[in-house]
């Protein structure tokens, strides 16, 4: 298949890693952390991490759009489904996310009336075909998918469609990556930038990580020798002493992202003041809200919501596998009481959750038998 | 892409994975255009982030939105810019 088979060419593969071996110091351990739930997904699927040497360590990041959501957040869409004259509308991975009192799936087992979406131009398009009933959408995602919400509330407003409106939950990467950068308990060298999210803001805001940290970015793309690539930039960047944000994503990433989306998600969207993130608690100025211009369009405003934070449960340790200071296999409940069918935590959920990615790609068994060793 | 594999409580979902497909455009349809994978399905998408588009042009699609257009000269010009940045101790 063309601009697949190229990028996973296994030949390539050894030759890369070879490359970054001989760019390694075999007395240190280099920690590279990627950013991105697609990159961690790509990594255990393809087996990348088989082809660095032990002294690469990948370390997972907070980039997964619903191991980010709060259980309160996901009891707050319960409570307005659960409205006998609501449609709620949402990606398919949040309908397992579990919530303090269940999961939407539960909710439409309850009787509330819950619809998988794969766009939010379908919820648009369940408003125009139910006029008699509020289409909500519950919005998740990182800046990949924010534009595509922001678009749909202009063509909401441009038509006028009062029975639609967005209960947003986008959240933004930036203040994760300082939020990591930050934390006490984490010793990073480097970082895979997320490529997606990076199509639309581009690299630059992605610049305090080598002027201010003095560790290197690479944006990344998402078969496995873009990857390696990655990862041979990075160890390039770090055997010459440099710290620099690059971009090995070229042939979709554009240095200075979307004009475009980003004006409209400037126009659609402002900076909340805090927003909680599951695992990295409240961080401020990290997720998006619709604007005062958009205000009849926000479900948080159009519907009473219980508004209350609600505990991981003990045995959980998401907060920890998002920040990378835990390895999925190292929670205590992971492939026991938490598995992809029974979900414990958000990280077990999406195929792109670091927790998920390693059991379902055979990454347990084989740090069970290290761990024996 | 819609379908089997795309969105679905069992397999996952590639909007929740920040996943994007990269379509080729086949028609426009007012502010929309229908795009085509290189399996033959066809997605209505719609084009407003990424300007004109022609048939056959390449766009990156995410949550049935294009969110980059991938035929443009400039697109392999940037591929190997840095920004040229410094480590901290320098």
């Amino acid at each position: 298949m063309r601009f697949v088979d190229e990028f996973r060419d296994p030949e390539l593969a050894l030759v890369l890693g070879t490359e970054i071996t001989a760019l390694c110091d075999p007395g240190q351990h280099y920690k590279i952390m990627e950013v991105c739930g697609g990159h961690t997904h790509t990594i255990y699927r393809y087996g990348v991490q088989d082809h660095l040497p032990d002294n690469i360590e990948l370390v997972h990041g907070p980039g997964c759009p619903v191991c980010v959501i709060p259980m309160g957040r996901v009891d707050d869409g319960v409570a307005i489904a659960e409205r006998d004259d609501v449609i709620l509308t949402c990606f398919g991975d949040m309908m397992r996310i579990p919530g303090g009192n269940g999961s939407f799936l539960d909710a439409n087992a309850a009787g509330a009336d819950i619809r998988m979406v794969y766009s939010p131009l379908d919820a648009l398009r369940i408003a125009r075909q139910n006029p008699d009933r509020q289409v909500v959408f519950y919005a998740i995602g990182f800046e990949t998918t924010a534009p595509s919400t922001a678009l749909t509330v202009l063509r909401a407003k441009q038509e006028g469609i009062p029975n639609f409106s967005v209960f947003c939950n986008h959240v933004t990467i930036i203040p994760a990556i300082k939020a990591i950068l930050d934390s006490p308990d984490l010793r990073l060298d480097a970082f895979l930038g997320p490529g997606h999210v990076s199509t639309v803001i581009g690299c630059r805001p992605y610049d305090f990580i080598a002027r201010q940290h003095g560790k290197p970015l690479v944006c990344a793309g998402f078969e496995p020798l873009d990857l390696l690539q990655s990862v041979y930039l990075i160890m390039k960047q770090l055997k010459e002493g440099r710290a620099e944000v690059e971009n090995q994503y070229g042939r979709v990433v554009d240095w200075d992202g979307n004009p475009r989306a980003l004006a409209v998600m400037n126009d659609v969207f402002s900076l909340r003041p805090y927003f909680e993130w599951r695992g990295l608690g409240s961080i401020s100025h990290s997720a998006l809200q619709l604007s005062s211009r958009y205000a009849d369009f926000d479900a948080e405003l159009r519907f009473a919501v219980p508004g209350v934070r609600v505990a991981d449960p003990k045995a959980c340790q998401c907060g920890e596998v998002l920040k990378g200071v835990l390895k999925p296999w190292e929670c205590k409940v992971f492939g026991t009481a938490c598995t992809p069918e029974t979900p414990i935590g958000t990280c077990m959920v999406s195929s792109e959750g670091a927790c998920a990615a390693y059991y379902n790609y055979g990454q347990y068994a084989k740090q069970r038998i290290h761990l024996e060793v | 892409m819609t379908g089997e594999g795309a969105c679905s409580v069992t397999e996952g979902c590639i909007t929740c994975g920040d996943v994007a497909v990269a379509l080729i455009v086949v028609s426009m349809v007012g502010m929309d255009a229908r795009c085509r994978d290189e399996q033959g399905r066809e997605e209505t998408v719609a084009m407003e982030l990424v300007g004109t588009v022609t048939p056959g042009d390449r766009v990156l699609v995410h949550a049935g939105v294009a969110i980059e257009a991938l035929t443009r000269d400039s697109r392999t010009s940037k591929a190997s810019r840095t920004s040229h940045m410094t480590g901290s101790g320098e």
